[in-house]
C-alpha cells in the first residue's frame, strides 16, 4: 500500500514536471521563432531567403548582408548613435530622476505638493506619445536641434524621468528612514547619506529601471524619426526601418542590422540579470 | 556638555506632541526621558538630535542655541531603537562609519574601531554583515558606532528594547558603567521605569508632552509629583485609595498582611496570590478596590479568605483627587 501510493506520488509529481516543460517549451518556441528566423535570414544568400521550402538549417551562411550593413551602408555609424543617446539618456533620466524621486519620497512639500507633484509627473505619460511628436518637431527646429543626437538625449531623458521617479519614489519610501537618520546623526550630509547608505540599499532596484530605460531608448522609433532624418543622428530603428523603400526590401541588410542590435541590450539585462529580480519584486516582502 | 530646553514646543498638524518642556541637563549627567507610548520623549530625543524642528522655543548645546543646525552638524552620536546598522557594510565599516564621514585617515580609523570594539567584545564580528548576528550582537555594534568618536552627547532612543529580559539587564548594566567610564552627557528614552531607575542620574517623566516631574530616581519614587508619576513608577504600581476629599497612595511594600486581625488594621479578602520566587504579590479586595501587596516569600493565604492589612502611614502620598497632584505630607 505505502509503495503503491509512493509510486503514485512519483508519477504525479513527474508528469507535473514534463508538463511544466512541455509549456515552458511551447512559450521558448513562441518567444525564439522569430528571433531565430530573424538570424537565419541574415545569413543566407538572397535567393535562399526566398526559397519554399524555407532550408530552415541547410544553407551555406554568408556575412554578406552584415559587410553591406556595416561597411557598405553607415549602419556602424547608426549603431554609435543608438548607444550614445540611450546610455547618456539612461544616465540622465536616472540622476535626474532619482534625486527628484527621493526629494519626493522624504521631504515633506507644502500644499500636499508630494502627491500632486508625483501624480503630475506620471500624467505626462498618460497622453500618447505621438500627440508630442509634431510639437517637438517644431521645438527642436526653432532651437535648430533637428538632425542631432542632443535632440534625441533631451527627448528620451524627458520620456524616461517620470518611469523613474515613480519607480524609485517606490524603492525609496520602503526603506526605513532609521538608516538615513543614523548617517546624520554619523555626520554625512544629505547627500552623502544618499549616496553612501540609500543608493547601495536600493541598487536593484535603480538596475531593473536602468535597464528599462535602456530598452525604451534603444528602441525607440517615433521620435527617432521625426527627429532624424540625416545619417548623423539616425539611430539603428530607424536605419533599419529605412531599408524598406519604394522598390525594394532590404531583408538581408534589415536582419543582419536587428540582430546586432539585439546584442547590447541582452548583454546589459545578463550583467544585471541578479539584481533584475531582485529590483523588480522590491518591496514585495519585507526584508 | 550641557543641554537645555527652553519653552519648546512641537506640534504635527494641530496636535501637540510636546508642550511647553523646559528642561536643563548639566555636563556628565544621565537623563531619561521617561513615560508611556505617545508621551513625547521620542520626538524631544529627535529634536535634540535635528531629525525633527522644534515648532517653538529654545534647543542649546553647550550653551549654544541649536534649532537651526543641521542633524550632522550638531556632533551627537545616537543609538536608535532599531539599531539602524546598514546592511551592506561589515560591522567594522558600520562602527568606522562616523569616522569616515569626518575624513579621518585609514590607519587611525582601523585603531579606533578595533579599541571599541575590545571595549564591547565585538572583535570577532568585524568582518561580519549586520543581518549575521543576534540582537544582542547588533545592538553592541550600535553602540560601539555611537561612542567610537567622542560626541557632544549620546541620545538613545530605546536602544534595549528589543532585547530579551535576561540580556535587557545584563547591557544595562554595561550601559551604565560605560557611561561611568566615558562620562559623556547622555538622553536616554524609555518607557521602562526600572531602567529609569537604574540608570538615570536625573528622570524626567513625561505624559502627554508634558514634563510632570524632572528629579533623581529616588526622589521620584519617594516624592512622586503627582499620581501619574506614583502610578507610572514601582513595580507593582502604587495602590490608591479615594478618601473623602484626597486620594491616598502606598505603595506595596508598605503594606503588611495580616491573617489575624489587628488594631486599625484594614479588613481585606484576598482575590490572588502570586508567588515569586524570592516574594509573594498579595492581590486583595478592600470593598471595592483591589490593592496589591508585598509579603514575604513564605506567605500563604488561600484564594477569598480573609487578611488585615497594615499600612505604614508615615509611607502615604496624599493627592487631590481632581487634579492629581501631590498634597503635602501631612507629616510636614
Amino acid at each position: 500500500m505505502p509503495s503503491t501510493q509512493k509510486a503514485q506520488k512519483r508519477f504525479s509529481v513527474l508528469f507535473g514536471s514534463s508538463v511544466h516543460y512541455v509549456v515552458l517549451l511551447a512559450a521558448l518556441l513562441f518567444a525564439l521563432a522569430p528571433v531565430y528566423w530573424m538570424l537565419t535570414i541574415s545569413f543566407k544568400t538572397e535567393g535562399e531567403q526566398f526559397a519554399t521550402p524555407p532550408p530552415w538549417f541547410n544553407f551555406t551562411p554568408t556575412l554578406e548582408h552584415y559587410y553591406d550593413a556595416f561597411v557598405t551602408r553607415s549602419f556602424g555609424e547608426y549603431l554609435l548613435t543608438s548607444a550614445i543617446v540611450a546610455v547618456t539618456s539612461t544616465l540622465l533620466a536616472l540622476v535626474i530622476g532619482t534625486l527628484a524621486a527621493y526629494a519626493l519620497a522624504r521631504f515633506e512639500l507644502p500644499l500636499k505638493l508630494n502627491r500632486r507633484l508625483s501624480l503630475w509627473i506620471l500624467s505626462t505619460r498618460m497622453f500618447p506619445a505621438i500627440v508630442t511628436a509634431v510639437p517637438l518637431f517644431l521645438m527642436m527646429r526653432d532651437v535648430q536641434l533637428l538632425n542631432t543626437r542632443a535632440a534625441l538625449i533631451i527627448v528620451y531623458t524627458a520620456f524616461n524621468l517620470p518611469f523613474v521617479v515613480w519607480m524609485m519614489r517606490g524603492f525609496f519610501a520602503d526603506l526605513p528612514r532609521d538608516l538615513e537618520e543614523a548617517a546624520l546623526v554619523d555626520g554625512d550630509s544629505r547627500l552623502g547619506a544618499l549616496v553612501r547608505i540609500v543608493l547601495p540599499l536600493v541598487a536593484p532596484g535603480l538596475a531593473a529601471t536602468a535597464v528599462f530605460c535602456l530598452i525604451v531608448s534603444w528602441n525607440e522609433f517615433l521620435f527617432a524619426l521625426v527627429l532624424t532624418q540625416t545619417d548623423a543622428a539616425m539611430t539603428l530603428p530607424v536605419g533599419i526601418a529605412g531599408r524598406v523603400t519604394q522598390y525594394e526590401i532590404k531583408w538581408g541588410v534589415m536582419s543582419a542590422a536587428a540582430s546586432v542590435a539585439i546584442v547590447p541590450i541582452l548583454v546589459f539585462a545578463l550583467a544585471l540579470q541578479k539584481y533584475l529580480v531582485r529590483g523588480l519584486s522590491m518591496g514585495a516582502v519585507k526584508g | 556638555m550641557g543641554i537645555e530646553f527652553r519653552n519648546v514646543t512641537k506640534t504635527f498638524g494641530g496636535a501637540c506632541v510636546v508642550d511647553n518642556l523646559s528642561l536643563e541637563v548639566r555636563d556628565g549627567e544621565f537623563i531619561v526621558l521617561l513615560g508611556p507610548s505617545g508621551c513625547g520623549k521620542t520626538t524631544t530625543l529627535r529634536m535634540l538630535a535635528g531629525l525633527e524642528t522644534a515648532t517653538s522655543g529654545d534647543i542649546l548645546i553647550g550653551g549654544q542655541r541649536v534649532n537651526d543646525v543641521p542633524t550632522q552638524h550638531r556632533d551627537l552620536a545616537m543609538v536608535f531603537q532599531s539599531y539602524a546598522l546598514y546592511p551592506h557594510m561589515t560591522i567594522a565599516e558600520n562602527i568606522g562609519y562616523p569616522l569616515r564621514v569626518r575624513k579621518l585617515d585609514k590607519a587611525d580609523r582601523t585603531a579606533r574601531v578595533k579599541r571599541v570594539a575590545a571595549m564591547l567584545e565585538i572583535e570577532p564580528l568585524l568582518e561580519r554583515k549586520p543581518r549575521q548576528l543576534s540582537g544582542g550582537e547588533r545592538q553592541r555594534v550600535a553602540l560601539a558606532r555611537a561612542i567610537v568618536r567622542e560626541p557632544r552627547a549620546y541620545l538613545m532612543d530605546e536602544p534595549l528594547s528589543n532585547l530579551d529580559a535576561r540580556l535587557r539587564v545584563q547591557m544595562r548594566g554595561e550601559l551604565k558603567r560605560l557611561q561611568h567610564q566615558l562620562g559623556t552627557t547622555t538622553i536616554y528614552v524609555t518607557h521602562d521605569q526600572a531602567e529609569a531607575m537604574t540608570l538615570a542620574s536625573r528622570v524626567a517623566v513625561m505624559k502627554k508632552g508634558r514634563l510632570q516631574q524632572f528629579d533623581t530616581p529616588l526622589n521620584i519614587y519617594n516624592h512622586p509629583a503627582n499620581r501619574f508619576v506614583a502610578e507610572f513608577v514601582g513595580s507593582p504600581s502604587m495602590n490608591f485609595i479615594e478618601k473623602g476629599d484626597m486620594t491616598i497612595g502606598i505603595r506595596p511594600e508598605h503594606i503588611q498582611v495580616l491573617t489575624t486581625p489587628e488594631d486599625g488594621a484594614m479588613e481585606a479578602r484576598v482575590y490572588v496570590t502570586e508567588l515569586m520566587g524570592n516574594e509573594t504579590f498579595v492581590f486583595v479586595s478592600v470593598g471595592d478596590n483591589r490593592m496589591i501587596a508585598r509579603a514575604p516569600a513564605d506567605f500563604r493565604a488561600d484564594v477569598d479568605t480573609k487578611v488585615w492589612l497594615k499600612l505604614a502611614t508615615e509611607k502615604i502620598h496624599w493627592f487631590d483627587p481632581s487634579t492629581g497632584n501631590r498634597l503635602q505630607d501631612l507629616q510636614d
